[in-house]
């Protein structure tokens, strides 16, 4: 059974089609990661898997329940992390997260311990009296990771978890997750950053203008583009002098120059490059600088869109 | 167990609260104080009261084709030199902010009320930006707080109106009727005239202000202590005010919670959507109990008011929770945000309470008789009704007619309310 299962799955807002035919899926214990630009439909997405939105059309189950049919068990098997901070400025950090526990239907001794497991692991026990109105961004942010983890969910959703926090508070969150799963947490996770869904995830489906135009594993999309690693060259000499040599050597695909700048395909970077310096050595000329650009997501939305994952 | 958890949360966050505190308990009481030690005062020999000295700097203007004929600041400003306020009032004209606080250092005058240049416009255009400013002497302290009170209620009721109009023609859209703008201004200035009249007749007759009681005549008391039972009208018409706004306000933490994604939130848990609903008017309606003990309780120890027969005091309060939930919850439904909710608790329900006849409870002789009929159609006037047989010494029995209408009123303000809040939520 998959943990997550998103079939069909439309959402329209009046004419609008905010989500158009999402279909994709998440085993159990995996890191799936949404990856779109603004605007492309992730926390639509995401709402209706968590209840908020009823989709127009399509469905999704949770741990094999249905959102439509059977909400309040898909529910009870998630946790959702929502994009904006959602918590009581005015309660502390162990109020927020009681209540919270109670909304789960957790009471008692149970409740009470797991709320200490919860303040440990967002880091947070020390400050647990100190309301969360009082807190940095950061914090804010991890009590309302915590918030949902209290019922220990066997699939959590998170939403653009480190938009707008500062370089650390950012990785403690991603090794939160890692974490996370590591305890066997399936995670469905929302970003713009691509560097984020490739570090995190097992596969990634990606989303443009309400569809998921891509889905596969970070390798598989990969090649899905087909593109060979790019390595760029200067020389202190003229290009002529060289590029017969080098587009004879073995794993070069393609090799252009331009404007003094030689541009080369080759398969693999670590074989090649030894290579294009020994017959350089040969041929007396010197690299002055040499850029390698792996093919990455971005390439990969660029390819299929013809525009920047980011503007 | 949610529910209780809900409502618990609810009102955890509201005694947290500086402001709900203060419009629940503390401003009721307060201006019940100023009553009482103004009142005691009086009847404690010296009965002439000094007439409040006010400088007026109106530096209002009509912006460019404005809906308006004259500009806010002008109404304002005649508020202080109405012939009704003249045995009180004692009002002067400054040319600007530095002459007239001149006039205050030099304790020429009491207050100052500053109106600035471009408050109408200011206002009109909903940047609240621009205030009008009241500068008193600070060895006064029962002055300064009427003249603020006379120009929030013009401001407020003059921006209640607004919205409304707002809301009307919302609503009127929504339903496909393209109502003519061009008929705009008339209405709102209308309802500003009307207001502004509404306010003079209230308000500013001598007989009829606040301020200007004296005591009840010894012949006309049937009780011993006729302070007690002055200041008991007093604190009820207080009391039902702030429980109406209560009510409203603590409502409107469902506004804020949808406006705080904790809403968006809750309904990602597995929690029936009706019983959240049902938690947050669990909240209210303990809110509006525990303040009404509170209110009473308060009443009773500081101004020695005697509530009436305890059954008798059970109905009337009952009823009094009934229809301040009831309108609290059909209210807030009408309205789409907080920064919407606080002109229409404020207008609006200043507008009912004085329908209602709340705030000239106490005022001996009663009302015209026209807005003793409006009264019977207003939730406060019925519950004013109920509380003055209680104070009275009526038996639980002859309470039974107000009770039950009341409660009516209420209940069925609710069940339309809550129709709307589950057509929007759940
Ligand atoms: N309630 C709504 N009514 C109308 N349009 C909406 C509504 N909610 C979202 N949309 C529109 O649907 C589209 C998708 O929005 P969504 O919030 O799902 O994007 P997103 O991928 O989460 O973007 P971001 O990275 O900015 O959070 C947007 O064009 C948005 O304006
Ligand atoms: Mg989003």
């Amino acid at each position: 059974m998959n943990a997550i299962e998103v079939k069909n799955l439309k959402k329209s807002f009046g004419d609008f089609q905010a989500v158009q035919d999402a279909t994709f899926s998440a085993n159990a214990g995996e890191v799936l990661s949404l990856l779109g630009p603004n605007g492309a439909g992730k926390s639509t997405t995401i709402s209706m898997l968590s209840g908020l939105l009823t989709p127009t059309g399509g469905d999704a189950s949770i741990m094999g329940h249905s959102v439509t049919k059977e909400p309040e068990l898909a529910k009870a098997s998630l946790g959702v992390v929502p994009q904006d901070i959602a918590l009581y400025p005015d309660l502390s950090a162990r109020e927020n997260l009681v209540f919270w526990g109670k909304m789960y239907g957790l009471r008692g001794a149970a409740l009470k311990s797991r709320v200490d497991e919860v303040l440990e692991i967002i880091g947070l026990t020390d400050r647990q009296k100190d309301h969360v109105g009082k807190f940095s961004g950061g914090m804010k942010r991890r009590v309302n990771i915590g918030a949902a983890l209290l019922h220990k969910p066997d699939v959590i959703i998170m939403d653009e978890p480190t938009v707008g926090i500062d370089p650390q508070s950012r990785r403690h969150i991603l090794d939160n997750v890692k974490e996370l799963n590591r305890q066997g947490m399936t995670v469905l996770y929302t970003t713009h950053y691509m560097e984020e869904a490739a570090e995190l995830s097992n596969h990634i489906a990606i989303m443009d203008k309400g569809r998921v135009i891509a889905y596969g594993s970070h390798d598989e999309l990969i090649k899905m583009v087909g593109q060979e690693t790019r390595i760029d060259v200067t020389l202190n000499a003229e290009a002529e002098k060289i590029l017969d040599a080098w587009r004879a050597t073995e794993g070069v695909a393609r090799i252009d120059s331009l404007d003094g700048k030689i541009t080369a395909l080759v398969d693999d970077s670590n074989r090649v490059l030894p290579r294009l310096f020994d017959a350089a050595s040969k041929h007396g000329v010197r690299i002055t600088s040499v850029d390698i650009q792996e093919p990455n997501l971005e390439t990969v939305f660029l390819h299929l869109t013809g525009r920047a994952l980011r503007d | 167990m949610k529910i209780l958890a809900i409502a618990i949360k609810d009102l955890t966050r509201s005694f947290r609260s500086a402001f709900a505190i203060g419009m629940m308990v503390v401003a009721p009481l307060m201006l019940t104080g100023l009553i009482y030690f103004a009142f005691g005062s009086m009847s404690s020999g010296d009965v002439s009261m000094t007439a409040i000295k006010v400088g007026v700097v109106n530096a209002d203007k009509l912006p460019d084709n404005s809906v308006l004929n004259v500009p806010i600041g002008d109404n304002i400003r005649s508020m202080f030199f109405d012939e009704s306020v003249k045995s009180w009032i004692e009002a002067s004209d400054y040319a600007d902010e530095a002459s007239v606080r001149a006039a205050v250092d030099k304790q020429e005058i009491g207050v100052a009320v500053i109106i600035p240049q471009n408050f109408t416009e200011r206002y009109l255009s909903g940047k609240k930006d621009v205030q009008v400013l009241i500068v008193s002497d600070p060895t006064l302290s029962i002055g300064p707080a009427v003249v603020e009170d006379m120009v929030t209620m013009m401001v407020d009721g003059v921006a209640g109106g607004g919205i409304a109009i707002e809301t009307i023609m919302e609503r009127l859209q929504a339903n496909g009727i393209q109502p003519n703008p061009t008929q705009i201004p008339s209405w709102i200035e209308r309802y500003t005239n009307w207001y502004a009249d509404f306010q003079r007749n209230l308000f500013h007759h001598p007989d009829k202000a606040v301020l200007v009681l004296v005591a009840p005549a010894a012949d006309e008391t049937k009780t011993a202590n006729p302070l007690a039972q002055m200041m008991g009208l007093t604190m009820v018409g207080q009391m039902i005010f702030f429980a109406f706004f209560t009510g409203s306000n603590s409502m409107m933490s469902i506004l804020r919670e949808d406006e705080e994604g904790t809403l968006a939130r809750l309904f990602t848990t597995p929690t029936n959507r009706t019983n959240i609903l049902i938690g947050k008017f669990l909240a209210v309606f303990f809110t509006v109990f525990l303040q009404g003990m509170v209110l009473m309780a308060a009443g009773r120890f500081a101004f020695g008011i005697q509530w009436g027969q305890p059954a008798s005091v059970a109905l009337a309060f009952a009823a009094q929770m009934i229809a301040a939930v009831g309108l609290g919850v059909l209210l807030i439904s009408f309205v789409k945000n907080t920064k919407q909710g606080g002109p229409v608790l404020g207008g609006g329900l200043t507008i009912l309470g004085m329908l209602g006849g709340l705030f000239t409870a106490n005022i001996p002789g009663g009302m015209p008789e026209a807005f003793n009929v409006i009264g019977n159609f207003i939730p406060q006037g019925w519950v004013l009704k109920g509380w003055r047989m209680a104070l009275d010494g009526s038996a639980a029995g002859d309470l039974l007619i107000p009770f039950f209408i009341t409660i009516t009123m209420g209940i069925v303000m609710f069940a339309i309310g809550a129709m709307m809040f589950r057509k929007r939520y759940a």
